[in-house]
């Protein structure tokens, strides 16, 4: 489907002050691959992830992903960025996935708010639409953030973490939503813990330790983990 | 009637300080509502804090250069809130915002300012600088307070959205591609509320009729938009009753004012604390 789905990492380092969180990360994640990033605590997924959407200063190296530079990136941080308490309902958080539309200056039209709607309703909350994001359980809220990952319609999305403390349920509907989006051909990077399912789903794997380990096929790669 | 009118609207209607005071409470609470509500959805009251004692360094050299004059208070004061709201925004782009930091900056800019004002001034400057005079605005001052909050207003209504979503999800924003430095432009509408509140409230004060009435706005938990509008008019309400409680009390308006916004707020607490135990009761809610 997108032709300018590729990223490709030339010797990425990322440094937060004298802590190295990412060294020397070289490779690319083809157009359409679905590629799940795993690794220790502090091994560097979600700088990896920063460092790809472009929302943090790289050290050394470069990041070139087209996607990025037309407006089609989705990015999906852990939920400890989102402030959940601001006065938010859901379908205004779902219709912000239509920011490309219409900006900084101008409301969603009504074409986009109907969208909106029915991305909700994909995700399961239909029900939940005039709620407040405050009163939703954390896996409602993951939902209404797939829901605006949907309206993006981006030709990458990164995900931190999406299915961390989420019930079984929602885990199935959130992890299907990822699969249509594969066979749609977008890009998906996604930051796993959970190595059964990156094993059944997910057919390419990088594995982390500030430096990467393997990156590749995920029978082939997901053996660095364990060493 | 009669009692009601010597109460209520006969000192604004005699006095003409009380009018002007009147006129730059109302203009202050425009800007005020919108910059303290956004000020705390992004959690930055501490920053607002910080700011409002920025403001005074510069705002004593412009005192000691040319006497109260509500200009040189403007410009000197305009000049070191920025230069601080810089140094602050470089200090949060260091990875984790840094309290003591920026407790550090409020201390160290509100002793520069005492001392530079102690220096050459009074204790009456002193005073005033610290506290305010809200009852001896004139007519430029007037203007100055006047444009301040039409450019806020402004401002506000061209950023909002950006300005909101930032604060729910700053990496949503930078990953649609807003890369404007919305922080920098909002500490600069902040400063500018601040300074125009100087000359009424005082460094000590000026940021009290920002957070106050915005935060007793926020018990009632409202959507964004409509908390804004809650939130100005509750600085309309707590300036006017500061101003006639100061009147008829013969007691300091800018504390006055402050002190009404603060039972405003606490009224907020307890009135939204017990309609959200109430209100199951009536079923007005699922």
């Amino acid at each position: 489907m997108n032709p300018d789905g590729g990223v490709q990492l030339g010797g990425v380092t990322v440094r937060y002050g004298r802590r190295t969180a990412l060294e020397g990360v070289h490779g690319s994640f083809a157009p359409g691959s679905l590629t799940a990033v795993v690794g220790a605590n502090g091994a560097g997924k979600s700088t990896l992830l920063m460092a790809v959407a472009g929302t943090v200063r790289l050290a050394h190296g470069a990041v070139a992903c087209p996607a990025r530079a037309q407006r089609r990136l989705a990015f999906l941080p852990q939920l400890a960025a989102i402030d959940r308490s601001f006065p938010l309902t859901v379908a205004e958080l779902v219709a912000l996935g239509g920011w490309r539309e219409f900006g900084a200056f101008r409301a969603p039209s009504p074409a986009l708010r109907a969208r909106a709607e029915e991305a909700a309703v994909t995700v399961g909350l239909a029900e939940r639409l005039r709620r407040r994001v405050s009163e939703l359980s954390e896996g409602e809220f993951r939902r209404a953030l797939f829901a605006r990952l949907i309206l993006q319609d981006a030709a990458v999305i990164l995900l931190d973490e999406p299915f961390a403390a989420v019930d079984t349920a929602t885990t199935v509907a959130l992890l299907d939503q990822l699969m249509q989006w594969h066979e749609e051909g977008r890009t998906v990077i996604a930051v796993l813990h959970d190595l059964a399912m990156v094993r059944t789903h997910f057919p390419e794997t990088l594995v982390l330790a500030r430096r990467c380990l393997a990156w590749g096929a995920t029978e082939a790669a997901l053996p660095a983990m364990a060493a | 009637m009669t009692a009601a009118h010597s109460l209520l609207v006969a000192p604004f209607e005699t006095l003409g300080f009380m009018r002007s005071a009147l006129v730059a409470c109302l203009a202050l609470a425009l800007a005020n509502g919108a910059v303290g509500t956004l000020l705390l959805l992004r959690r930055m009251s501490l920053d607002g804090d910080v700011l409002g004692h920025a403001v005074m360094p510069g705002a004593a050299v412009g005192y000691l250069y040319a006497g109260p004059s509500p200009t040189w208070l403007t410009l000197g004061g305009l000049a070191s809130g920025l230069a601080v709201a810089a140094l602050a925004g470089a200090i949060t782009r260091r990875g984790a915002r840094d309290d003591a930091a920026l407790v550090a900056f409020y201390l160290v800019a509100l002793s520069l300012g005492v001392l530079l004002v102690a220096w050459r001034g009074s204790n009456v400057d002193l005073v005033r600088v610290l506290f305010g005079t809200v009852l001896a605005i004139d007519r430029q001052a007037l203007w100055q307070i006047a444009a301040a909050s039409s450019v806020i207003l402004l401002a506000v209504a061209a950023l909002y959205r950006p300005l909101a979503v930032e604060a729910f999800d700053p990496a949503f924003l930078r990953a649609v591609g807003a890369r404007a430095g919305y922080r920098a432009v909002f500490s600069m509408l902040v400063v500018l509320a601040l300074v125009a509140s100087f000359q009424a409230f005082g460094t000590l004060l000026a940021v009290g009729p920002m957070l106050l009435p915005a935060a007793a706005a926020r018990c009632w938990s409202l959507g964004a938009a409509a908390s804004i509008a809650l939130a100005t008019a509750f600085g309309l309400a707590s300036s006017v009753c500061g101003l006639l409680i100061s009147y008829h009390g013969n007691l300091p308006s800018g504390p006055a004012i402050v002190l009404s916004a603060g039972m405003l707020f606490g009224l907020s607490l307890l009135a939204a604390g017990a309609w959200r135990r109430l209100s199951p009761l009536f079923g007005s809610r699922p």
